[in-house]
């Protein structure tokens, strides 16, 4: 039998694997994807509207299983749909949390969904204020590809005019809750922008897709796809063109190079039958996650790629930067005790949010360089965890519980990383995956400029609280651990010149012509924004990138 | 992530981590649907429940002080939510509490027949409670009954997760995620933006 050749091989069906997905088998190339796990089904795999006391343990996953757990996102509803079979190291040191949904859709099927553009003031950081380089793209090229996506997967905000926050095209925003017109003149008091997040969540039916019904279960899967995942949004697009192969339960191991060292397939593990399989293309796309990725790079060792391929210039893996997440300030507003109880919880934390303010005029005004944003939370959430901070027990507790039920306040600060060169990941040496794959190693400690934001937002997160009529209970005294943020980015970093990046500016490797790379991998660090968008926006440049290369000819060698 | 709400980290830092395997024959106060709606493994409810881990003395204590801590008053509490059973359940699950509850409920037990030489459950609601209030309020603290105080925070802990996450719990606080709604839920007070000017709270 002849082998079969497709046009390309794409590692991954999350955000930038669906979006590449999607554009190239619309293109009418031949496109065999790869996912590392199975297909959800919705019905089986989500929360689809099943209460806590439907559930054995109320939501939070059997105890022992939680120990190989990530944390909250990861619980008895969702646990199946989190790989919990492949693990990582980490060096001596390093904290890490590596949450990967490796079902079909990735993380896109839990995400957070706020969707916020980078902006000049990202692109052309290095210029401001001198750290590190800038991206090699500005975002007069980037914004088409932004607005392109904002309408495929519809977000819901407002115009903001804000300089570390670019506009772009938006459904109705959501509507403000009490505490977002209290915190909102709190903020006003301090000078802190407090506005409607870009939350992709459907506040109106959108492209065929229904709109929300707010039960405020995002994060354990949309049964309806009221707001945007590749399953829902893109993949049934790209079967229906039948230019799609999709195989799941293929786990990626290493790109194949043909004689000349370009890249002509990957070779996968199959977990069901746990043989070795490989599938042969004319051009790869590596979007399986910013550290999976740079694992399979690495892993990737031939003559001509020792150090892995599309390695020469030693970066694969390197340059890993991370939100650091935490709650900064937490209490409650006493105007809203006792009063009726308030659907607050319909989209999670990202109805509004406070956008990056820190730095905007002058880049070294603060005592850090860059800037961090501020999620605020609060109001009647689905689960009291205010309770455990009160005081005493019985009926004076049990009604203290009651009373403040609309009114406690959390505030979780998304502050980026630099740069550095101690963050980094690596292949461990001698730990190997169940099928034999060496496993990442991590290398990660918070840097001073990221804590001095941690501190800075204490101060700040207090002071608007205070200026809302609010009470402070507390200030963050950790941040949560490295990763738990699923927001990593840099280890296949782009830029121009080889020596020193990944890829070029679109995406593609400098050494692999026919080797791509669609994931946040590439961004050159993480900004205050979430990457979810982002991805989309440089995904879709980059697989018309390379669709206009397989018309040129370039990619046509088998 | 954005979106991620600290209510459940909250809460799983409190359960904890790492358990033994138990074979669970089912609650008799609170029924699940058992994991997933399709794999058909649901749960006959017995008659009576059976501790999985506390004996039938400790597993009694744990109900009245669950019940202490959450009483039924105008609204049900944490007997009628069957909160003791989560308890127990969990706790036969979660290896690295079950120490503390165990050595907890005997510290209670002994501080009991040391100051009021009765056990726990043969004291009046008033001893009960009496001997319970230095451990769980901050200004009746008394030296000496760290280790009391730190078991009263456990088994408080569990209690407020238990009776929360019941259903007779999210009615007492009217929990919205009981609903749905068809469009965005707005503030029904914008004329009023720092909401200094709401009707007085009836509670």
């Amino acid at each position: 039998m002849a082998k079969t050749i497709y046009d390309v091989i794409v590692i991954g069906t999350g955000a930038g694997g669906g979006m590449t997905i999607k554009t190239l088998c619309e293109a009418g190339l031949r496109v065999c994807a790869l996912n590392a796990g199975r297909r959800l089904d919705p019905e089986q795999d989500f929360r689809f509207h099943r209460m806590p006391w439907d559930m054995k343990f109320r939501g939070f996953d059997d105890p022992k299983r939680r120990a190989t757990s990530y944390g909250y996102m990861d619980n008895e509803y969702t646990h199946a749909a989190w790989d919990h079979e492949i693990p990582f190291t980490v060096a001596p040191g390093t904290q890490w949390m590596w949450p990967r949904c490796n079902a079909v859709g990735g993380k896109t099927n839990f995400w957070g969904r706020s969707s916020a553009r980078f902006g000049d003031i990202d692109f052309r950081a290095a210029s401001l204020d001198g750290y590190d380089v800038d991206w090699p793209v500005t975002y007069s090229e980037i914004d088409p590809y932004y607005t392109r996506v904002e309408k495929m997967i519809g977000v819901a905000s407002t115009v903001q005019h804000r300089p570390s926050n670019p506009d772009g095209t938006y459904l109705p925003p959501f509507k403000f809750r009490c505490l977002d017109f209290i915190w909102q003149a709190g903020c006003d008091r301090v000078g802190i922008p407090y506005l409607p997040d870009r939350c992709a969540q459907l506040t109106q039916p959108h492209q065929g897709h229904p709109a929300c019904h707010y039960c405020g279960e995002c994060t354990t899967g949309c049964d309806v796809g009221a707001f945007f995942s590749t399953p829902y949004f893109f993949l049934p697009t790209a079967e229906a063109t039948k230019n799609l192969e999709l195989r799941t339960d293929a786990l990626a191991k290493n790109i194949l190079v043909d004689e000349n060292g370009q890249a002509s397939g990957v070779a996968y593990m199959d977990r069901k039958t746990k043989q070795e399989v490989e599938v042969y293309g004319r051009a790869v796309v590596v979007a399986a996650g910013c550290i999976e990725s740079a694992r399979i790079l690495l892993n990737s060792k031939s003559r001509h790629w020792p150090n892995g391929v599309a390695n020469s210039s030693g970066q694969v893996g390197r340059n890993l930067c991370d939100h650091l997440y935490g709650e900064s300030a937490r209490g409650y507003l006493p105007q809203l005790i006792a009063q009726p109880s308030f659907p607050d919880h319909v989209a999670d934390s990202t109805i509004a949010w406070m956008p990056r303010w820190q730095n905007l005029k002058d880049p070294h005004r603060e005592k850090f360089i860059r800037g961090y944003s501020v999620y605020p939370d609060g109001g009647c959430t689905e689960f009291p965890w205010y309770a455990r901070h009160l005081d005493g027990f019985g009926s004076s507790f049990k009604r203290e519980v009651k009373r403040r039920y609309p009114s406690p306040v959390s505030f979780g600060i998304q502050a980026p990383t630099l740069r550095s060169a101690n963050n980094y990941m690596d292949l461990d040496p001698e730990v190997k995956d169940p099928y034999g794959i060496p496993v990442a190693r991590m290398h990660f400690a918070w840097d001073d400029n990221v804590l001095k934001m941690w501190e800075h937002s204490k101060q700040a997160c207090a002071d608007a609280l205070r200026a809302a009529g609010g009470v402070v209970e507390g200030v963050g005294h950790s941040p949560e651990i490295p990763g738990s943020s699923l927001h990593e980015t840099g280890t296949c970093r782009m830029g121009n010149d080889p020596g020193q990046f990944v890829t070029n500016r679109f995406g593609q490797t400098h050494d692999v012509p026919n080797l791509y790379v669609c994931d946040a991998s590439v961004f050159l660090n993480c900004t205050d924004k979430t990457t979810t968008i982002s991805i989309l926006a440089f995904s879709l440049r980059t697989s018309e990138h390379l669709i206009d290369n397989f018309r040129r000819g370039e990619h046509t060698a088998a | 992530m954005a979106g991620q709400g600290v209510q459940r980290r909250e809460v799983l830092r409190i359960l904890g981590t790492a358990a033994a395997a138990a074979h669970f024959p089912g609650f008799s106060k609170w029924g699940f649907a058992c994991g997933h709606i399709g794999n058909r493994t649901f749960e006959i409810k017995p008659a009576a429940y059976r501790p999985q881990f506390f004996t039938p003395s400790e597993y009694a204590t744990v109900e009245r002080l669950a019940d202490l801590i959450i009483p039924g008053d105008a609204t049900p509490g944490a007997k009628e939510a069957g909160v003791a059973e989560f308890i127990d359940f969990m706790v036969a699950n979660t290896a690295d509490v079950q120490h503390r509850f165990r050595m907890g409920l005997a510290w209670l037990n002994a501080r009991s027949e040391q100051t009021l030489g009765k056990r726990f459950l043969e004291l009046t609601a008033e001893q009960q409670n009496a001997l319970l209030e230095p451990l769980g309020f901050k200004d009746k603290a008394r030296p000496g009954e760290e280790d009391g105080r730190a078991f009263f925070a456990l088994m408080r802990d569990h209690t407020v997760i238990g009776f929360y996450t019941s259903e007779i719990g999210y009615k007492e606080l009217d929990n919205p995620a009981l609903r749905f709604y068809s469009e965005s839920p707005e503030c029904p007070h914008k004329d009023d933006p720092e909401h200094r000017h709401l009707p007085p709270p009836n509670l």
